[in-house]
């Protein structure tokens, strides 16, 4: 346990001393007010590109709910270029150590194979809900001041569940690591790999309700106040993640 | 101290190590000598249990060796550290991973930087390190929690002339307190501390070669003369097989069984032979070494 810790320390200080705390932070803010911003006034930016004869706007269309704008803010922006960059971010996660020498010099003190893995995976997670919380924060607090309430308890409960996708996403990347040993690589497998996860949904609703994208949909209808909710994911999502630190374990025993 | 035993270590289907045997001794210094891909990194791997093997035993005072991970230093092959940190603060990191006293890894954390010769380094950035500076470093690292066996990956070989002194002469003065298992290509150097040496090519031990059975090889003897002596079938004998010439005024004598020195020098002396310099010649381990794992 307190190897754990002491692991898992030095992975956040590491990203402190890149910074990363603060331009990951930045970035999501970023995304998370570009869209209810260009939503609200699309009007006055069409005017202003000038000369949009060929594009008129309905005076009258519906004024989008802070639901939606929370969702494609969410499913458009996070999941889609923040997910890129969040991969991008930890790519060098096991690798960089692993060329180095210093997982060898990791493992060959009393550390567990599981316990470094999991500082690896914590810290990460860590890193990235860190960022990510705080820009679907600003984003919430703008979106509800520019569209009207929205129940912040469900806010809060898609965050949880958002975090456990972003979970699974980091065991991937650990996982994806010990296969590839170009950070490149590693990134450019991790990000097909997420979004097949992603786009299963538009194939095969049932595989997608028990693929680990799964926990992605249970989280956006936290936002769009769905009833019918399968919390079975939160099960999937976990043992997925189960699967990917064990084979992780399993392949550096090994080679 | 430490016994391999049958090692079997296959890696993507390919075999890299097969029944390897061998055991070290309380306060031996072993060299395990191979050529480029023979396997001793990946059996030293398995030595330190980051690797798993699928056959045989490893054992450490005849406990598995993950029990006692506390006792085993390890300089890796490629030794690099988080560049942000300090050479404190890896050591510190270290020593926290080892389990350390607080206190007592404080103390040790600058006693093993003036061991190292790091010691007005402390506070520098690994990054500020050169390469000879990281490699000592990782041998801090490896000596900080005091361990009973020491095993190196190449400690010397990516380094300049005079960072190897450095490393030999450390090398030199831990041999006296710990074993070591020292892994290179660069013979020359390990025979500076080696006592021992286990020979790996392919990924088996063709050999296992001590001081005794460098000198027990008794057949040659090499001497040096003021005076040129006439001819090479002077210098034969009845045990004398064979006169080589190294020089104008040194020559190796082979016998076909082992020579007895006095009764040669005795011969030399009958000759009126100026002899300045008489002795067995004693096979370098390089000698032994590109003989054992040549092909032929
Ligand atoms: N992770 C790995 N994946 C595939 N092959 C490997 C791996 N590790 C080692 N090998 C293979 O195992 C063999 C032995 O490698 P090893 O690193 O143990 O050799 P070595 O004796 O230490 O060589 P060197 O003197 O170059 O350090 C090599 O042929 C190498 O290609
Ligand atoms: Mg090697």
């Amino acid at each position: 346990m307190t190897n754990f810790y002491t692991l898992t320390r030095t992975e956040l200080v590491e990203a402190a001393k890149e910074f990363k705390f603060i331009w990951l932070t930045l970035f999501f803010v970023i995304l998370g007010i570009t869209q209810p911003l260009i939503t609200k006034y699309m009007d006055v930016i069409l005017k202003n590109v000038g000369g949009a004869d060929g594009i008129t706007i309905d005076p009258n269309r519906p004024v989008p709910s802070s639901a939606e704008i929370l969702l494609s803010t969410i499913s458009g922006q996070f999941n889609q270029i923040g997910l890129i960059i969040l991969i991008i971010s930890f790519m060098g996660l096991i690798a960089a150590d692993r060329n180095s020498g210093m997982q060898d010099f990791i493992l060959t003190r009393p550390v567990s194979l599981r316990s470094y893995l999991l500082s690896k995976l914590m810290g990460n997670w860590v890193i990235s809900m860190f960022s990510i919380s705080i820009g679907a924060a600003v984003s919430y607090g703008y979106t509800i001041f520019l569209f009207g309430s929205f129940s912040f308890s469900n806010f809060l409960l898609f965050l949880l569940l958002y975090s456990l996708w972003i979970l699974f996403v980091v065991s991937l990347a650990i996982l994806i690591s010990t296969f590839v040993k170009s950070p490149i690589l590693i990134a450019v497998t991790t990000i097909a790999a997420s979004i097949f996860f992603i786009l299963i949904k538009g194939f095969n609703h049932f595989l997608f309700q028990l693929s680990p994208g799964g926990i992605l949909n249970l989280a956006e209808n936290q936002l769009l106040s769905v009833h019918d909710l399968n919390y079975f994911s939160i099960a999937t999502c976990l043992a997925f993640i189960l699967l990917n630190l064990s084979w992780t374990n399993r392949n550096l025993k090994k080679s | 101290m430490i016994t391999v035993e049958k090692l079997h270590k296959t890696i993507k289907k390919r075999k890299i190590l097969s029944d390897v045997t061998f055991s070290i001794a309380e306060g031996e210094c072993v060299g395990l000598l191979g050529q480029n891909g023979a396997g001793k990194t990946t059996l030293i791997k398995c030595m330190t249990g980051i690797l798993q093997h699928e056959q045989g035993d490893i054992t450490f005072h005849s406990a598995p060796i993950v029990q006692h991970k506390k006792n085993i230093g390890y300089l890796s092959q490629n030794t690099d550290f988080k560049p942000w940190m300090t050479c404190k603060e890896s050591l510190l990191f270290f020593g926290k991973l080892s389990g350390m006293d607080k206190e007592f890894l404080q103390e040790n954390i600058s006693a093993v930087l003036e061991e190292v010769g790091l010691k007005d380094k402390g506070n520098y950035k690994v990054e500020q390190l050169s390469g000879g500076m990281k490699q000592r470093l990782g041998i801090a690292q490896a000596i900080l929690h005091q361990p009973l066996l020491l095993i190196l990956d190449e400690p010397v070989s990516a380094l300049d002339p005079i960072g190897r002194n450095e490393v030999k002469k450390l090398i030199a003065r831990l041999k006296k307190r710990t074993t070591i298992i020292i892994s290179t290509h660069i013979l020359d150097d390990a025979s500076e501390f080696c006592d021992r040496y286990i020979i790996i090519k392919n990924g088996r031990i063709v050999g296992n070669i001590n001081d005794e059975f460098q000198k027990s090889d008794r057949k040659q003897i090499l001497v040096k003369t003021g005076n040129v002596p006439q001819t090479s079938e002077a210098l034969k004998s009845s045990e004398v097989e064979r006169v080589e010439w190294l020089s104008p005024n040194t020559f190796l004598l082979t016998g076909a069984e082992e020579l007895d020195l006095k009764k040669v020098i005795n011969d030399f002396a009958a000759k009126e032979m100026d002899i300045t310099s008489i002795a067995f010649y004693e096979r370098g381990i390089e000698e032994i070494f590109l003989e054992m794992v040549s092909d032929t």
